[in-house]
């Protein structure tokens, strides 16, 4: 009955948390059993102690800081596809909203004089304009040539 | 580090300063490897897992009230890691790569059989033994510690300790004597 008490107490012996007193130390003096128990718990303590520290691989910062960084970009890539197909279902219910209010309305005539007035100036102002689209053309070409040399010269400046 | 500092630190991560979250990691990789590859005994295993940790806790810096000790928390986030992954089979050890503390003398138990079977032995326990085991003789962590990580009571930690070693000396019984 008295080895049962002294081996519960064997572990926290060997970790050097509990000194052996009074009965139990004259038990662990006398008892094989537990004076082996002991020694076992004493070496499984040294073991345990001694065993290796495996240092993290030298690479691991810069690995861990890319992984992370690639986690970052598919959660931001995926709230913009989410952010967009939100804004694109708006757009739907906001479309489908207006032509069942025009539809439901009756003001599905009045909207087809307005496209027809509007459509007849639209067509008249480009047939005004349409001599001139050379000479536009010709200067936003410069316009983007000149904002494209710029551009590519503040970039080598900044490398 | 000093509570101030860590604090710092914390605060930097937390506005999005990659350079304090990189030197985070660098505080800490070492601590965090050694406790998961005692863990889990496989170093591969051990390195995805404790990048697994990294990302929890930049996930989870927002929400640290710094009201635990960073490294506390961190031991959490690396307690609850490991004990998701106990269901994995467990892998032979692997002793390429191994770096001995030489602050603990080998003694007289310096041969790898020996070693490979405590290895061996650990690897049965519980997931939960096998991290008490693995933190509690990785230099600097304390049963309180432990205990707050673990979000145990004192008590516990010191009972399941002592279970988990006697489970491992019946495991070694006639290797010990």
């Amino acid at each position: 009955m008295f080895c049962d008490e002294a081996l519960d107490s064997v572990e926290a012996i060997a970790a050097g948390e509990l000194t052996p007193e009074g009965r139990i130390a004259a038990h662990l003096a006398t008892c094989p059993n537990c004076a082996a128990a002991l020694a076992s718990a004493r070496r499984l303590e040294q073991l345990l102690q001694a065993r290796p520290v495996q240092q993290a691989p030298p690479q691991f910062t810069v690995r861990t800081m890319a992984t992370l960084r690639r986690r970052r970009w598919r959660s931001e890539q995926f709230l913009d596809v989410g952010f967009n197909v939100a804004l694109g279902l708006v757009a739907l219910v906001v479309g489908a909203g207006i032509w069942m209010f025009v539809h439901r309305s009756g003001l599905v005539s009045v909207s087809n004089d307005a496209v027809n007035v509007v459509s007849a100036n639209v067509v008249s102002l480009a047939h005004r304009i349409a001599p001139s689209v050379p000479l536009y053309a010709g200067a936003t070409a410069l316009v983007v040539t000149a904002l494209g040399v710029w551009w590519w010269a503040e970039r080598d400046a900044a490398l | 580090m000093d509570p101030a500092h860590e604090r710092e630190l914390v605060e930097r991560c937390r506005r999005g300063d990659e350079g304090a979250f990189q030197e985070l990691v660098d505080r800490y990789k070492d601590l965090v490897f050694a406790l998961i590859a005692r863990t889990v005994q496989d170093r591969s295993r051990a390195e995805d897992l404790a990048q697994e940790v990294f990302l929890r806790i930049h996930r989870g810096l927002p929400y640290f009230r710094g009201e635990a000790r960073l490294s506390t928390w961190i031991y959490r986030i690396v307690a609850n890691v490991c004990v998701q992954d106990h269901a994995r089979p467990a892998v032979a050890v692997a002793f390429d790569r191994v770096i001995v503390d030489p602050s603990v003398p080998d003694r007289q138990f310096g041969d790898l059989e020996l070693r490979d079977r405590l290895e061996k032995a650990i690897a049965r326990l519980p997931a939960n033994y096998r991290l008490l085991v693995a933190a509690h003789y990785l230099r600097g962590i304390q049963y309180e510690e432990l205990a707050e990580a673990l979000q145990l009571p004192l008590g516990t930690v010191k009972t399941q300790l002592h279970r988990a070693k006697q489970q491992l000396r019946r495991l070694l019984e006639t290797e010990l004597r």
